[in-house]
């Protein structure tokens, strides 16, 4: 293990960019499943706070910081305020095994600087507008209320200027230097930027892991409330959950034997290009159309595992109160809050990468510099937001199963499918078919 | 490269806790997660020797481990579940019936 | 450097919590910390060049077999059930047996310098390479151990009757 300081650059911008990504849609998110709940109910939704209520997930947020703590007094308390953080632990983490973009060669010299010093500078911007208008929001709720006027902007100003100096700053410096290209200092130039945080040989395998600990978190919060009610909803999401990893896994199989990788790069690298079905219909070369069955395993299976609607057993509002968040308040309830929704992102992400080619465009071949890395990344947000939405849309959409209707749904007919779907993936790779 | 048997002393350390664990406690359960933190002190060795050897017939060895483990622990519960159904404890002691 | 400051850190967290895990009195207590032992050995696995065997490691001792145990001790509540202050001679015996144990395994292998140097420089040990060995040498053993546990899945089942098959038939079974 040997790095240098631009590799451990270059990483700290992977980072970078993935956790401001998930940690700026989760609001969103939220905000979109309200809106889009009320739109599929017909009626208004949020829409007071901001423009079009989109800083509705700040004001949650700044209320969830002021409510009081609760902790009951037969908790175990140690266990207690610890569980939030191994839910919310494994939704970061698995973030990492994702890639997000095509990658590309940083290249020597930058020639439309101005364009990008322009972009940047215009982002920053817009992020301090933004940032400046949600505090604004928010101090209503008394987060900086008791300061005076000048003192209240000094505050909005830096905790959101914090955010947006390097891109300023980045900005500002390639807007001044277009008059020519600009040459990439520091050693940067004629790297290969790979667009994953952890390239490792078994990415797939890392993320069940790290997907896998998920359980640990309300079962331990289930446990330590003292509750009835979150202890049954402790025990039915650790029984849920082991039963449907194995659907989930057994489903993701069938894109590996036709990978013969685990890398997600080269997962994804496989399904960029086409494939010309009976000589004459080019389709993209995406695991979806080989492997539908699995597809469809996978996706409803990724119900079930992130615990949202129909399957939502381990906190079903309507049986057990709230589930293993019963006794959750405040903040530690919006760890559990989080968690839900960054699993959500993580595992459409993970959807969208095995079977619909991640960041590969169909009938593109994107070139390996900057602009295919903008281009492929626009592609694999949309299509993550596809399957964001979808979790939405069901789940205002479908009822709650029964218990054991779930159960068997589990062992009795997605287990046998998803082995068919394994048999059909080893028929059709001698065929070439894949 | 750390030296391997830096890797076996470690090991060495979490067999000899699990054996503690075997002969000073009394629930079973504890018991039993005793002996899995013993498998795996034994799993941490055939890593280490497979790595040192260059082989990778130890690492088939783990895998083999890793099942039998699996089942063990299926079987195992199930014998608490039962024993708890029949004694309401799980204490070792209590369960004297093929005691001589 | 960075290697062993790693090894380290993990190494004293598996230790840490695997003395938890034999000391503490609640087993919900016990159980999380095994995981937390698991999790640190996955990363002495990483250290060993065998990534795969990491991620199985966490795969089926973190995720699967630990949930089992945790589930277990929840269903049972076994949590309020401690157990009475154990015999002295009991507790002195174990004690001086797994420390006069550990002693020993240590002495001998540190005496052991043969074991010192750490392999060759490079150790494949990806999904290809162990599946192509499991394969090929050790394909009778991998059949086996699916026919153990679909014996230890009905095994599990029957055990875990509540009232069981024997019973009900009048021992006719």
């Amino acid at each position: 293990m040997s790095f240098d300081t631009p590799d451990i650059i270059l990483s700290l911008i992977k980072i970078g960019i993935v956790l401001g990504l998930v940690l700026s849609v989760t609001p969103v998110w939220v905000w979109v499943e309200r809106r889009g709940s009320a739109l599929i109910q017909d009626r208004p939704g949020p829409n007071r706070i901001g423009p079009l209520g989109l800083m509705q997930a700040m004001a949650d947020a700044a209320k969830f910081i002021l409510k009081e703590d609760l902790v009951p007094a037969q908790a175990h308390k140690v266990l207690y305020t610890l569980a939030p953080m191994f839910g919310l632990i494994p939704a970061v983490t698995t973030c990492a095994v994702i890639p997000f973009a095509r990658g590309f060669v940083i290249p020597e010299v930058i020639e439309y600087s101005g364009l990008i010093g322009a972009i940047l500078v215009g982002g920053a911007v817009a992020h301090l507008v933004l940032g400046i208008i949600a505090l604004r929001v928010t101090s209503h709720f008394g987060a900086i209320a008791g300061a005076t006027r000048v003192n209240q902007w000094i505050g909005r100003l830096v905790a959101v200027g914090l955010f947006a100096t390097v891109p300023l700053l980045l900005g500002i410096f390639f807007w001044f230097r277009s008059a020519g290209p600009v040459e990439i200092p520091f050693g940067f130039a004629g790297r290969h930027f790979e667009p994953i945080i952890a390239d490792v040989s078994v990415g797939i395998l890392l993320f069940f892991a790290l997907s896998s600990l998920g359980v640990y978190g309300m079962a331990t919060a289930g446990w330590a409330s003292a509750n009835k009610y979150s202890m049954i909803g402790a025990i039915r999401a650790s029984a849920q959950m082991i039963s449907y990893e194995l659907a989930l896994t057994l489903a993701a199989v069938g894109v590996l034997l036709g990978a013969g990788t685990l890398r997600l790069t080269d997962i994804v690298y496989r399904q960029s290009g086409t494939f010309v079905l009976f000589d004459t219909i080019p389709l993209p070369a995406w695991n979806i159309f080989p492997m539908f069955i699995g597809f469809i395993i996978f996706w409803v299976a990724a119900f079930a595992e992130t615990n949202r609607l129909p399957f939502d057993f381990a906190e079903a509002e309507a049986e057990i109160v709230a589930g293993f968040h019963t006794e959750y308040s405040s903040m530690k309830f919006a760890l559990f809050f989080m968690a839900e929704y960054m699993a959500m992102g993580t595992i459409s992400a993970l959807i969208a990468t095995l079977f619909l080619g991640g960041w590969d465009i169909p009938y593109w071949n994107e070139p390996a510099n900057f602009v295919g890395f903008l281009a492929s990344f626009a592609s694999f947000i949309l299509k993550t937001s596809f399957f964001l939405f979808v979790f939405v849309w069901v789940r205002w959409t479908v009822p709650r199963l029964k218990y054991d209707l779930l159960m068997k749904l589990g062992w009795k007919v997605f287990l046998p499918l998803a082995l068919l779907n394994i048999v059909i993936v080893a028929i059709l790779i001698p065929l070439g078919w894949i | 490269m750390i030296p391997t048997s830096w890797f076996l002393v470690l090991g060495a350390i979490l067999f000899s806790l699990g054996v503690l664990g075997v002969l000073t406690r009394r629930n079973g359960i504890t018991i039993f997660m005793s002996i899995e933190l013993m498998v795996n002190a034994v799993n941490l060795t055939f890593i280490a020797y497979a790595r040192e050897l260059g082989s990778l017939h130890g690492l088939m060895w783990v895998f083999f481990i890793m099942a039998v483990a699996a089942a063990e622990a299926a079987v195992g519960l199930a014998i608490f579940i039962a024993l708890y159904r029949h004694r309401e404890t799980i204490d070792v002691d209590e369960a004297n019936l093929m005691h001589w | 450097m960075f290697e062993y400051l790693i090894f380290f850190t993990f190494a004293a967290i598996a230790v840490i919590f695997s003395a938890i895990v034999v000391i503490h009195r609640n087993p919900i207590v016990s159980a999380l910390s095994l995981v937390v032992s698991f999790f640190a050995l996955a990363v002495m696995y990483v250290l060993l060049d065998a990534p795969f065997m990491a991620a199985l490691q966490v795969i089926v001792y973190a995720g699967a077999i630990m949930v089992l145990f945790l589930f277990v001790i929840m269903l049972l509540n076994l949590a309020q059930t401690d157990e009475p202050i154990s015999r002295p001679v009991q507790q002195f015996l174990g004690i001086t047996g797994a420390a006069g144990f550990a002693i020993t395994l240590i002495y001998y292998i540190l005496k052991a310098a043969v074991i010192h140097t750490g392999g060759p420089a490079v150790f494949v040990a990806d999904a290809r390479a162990i599946g192509v060995t499991m394969f090929e040498a050790y394909i009778f053993p991998f059949e086996a151990v699916s026919i153990l546990l679909l014996a230890a899945i009905v095994g599990a089942l029957i055990l875990s009757q509540r009232t069981s098959a024997i019973a009900k038939d009048g021992g006719a079974r």
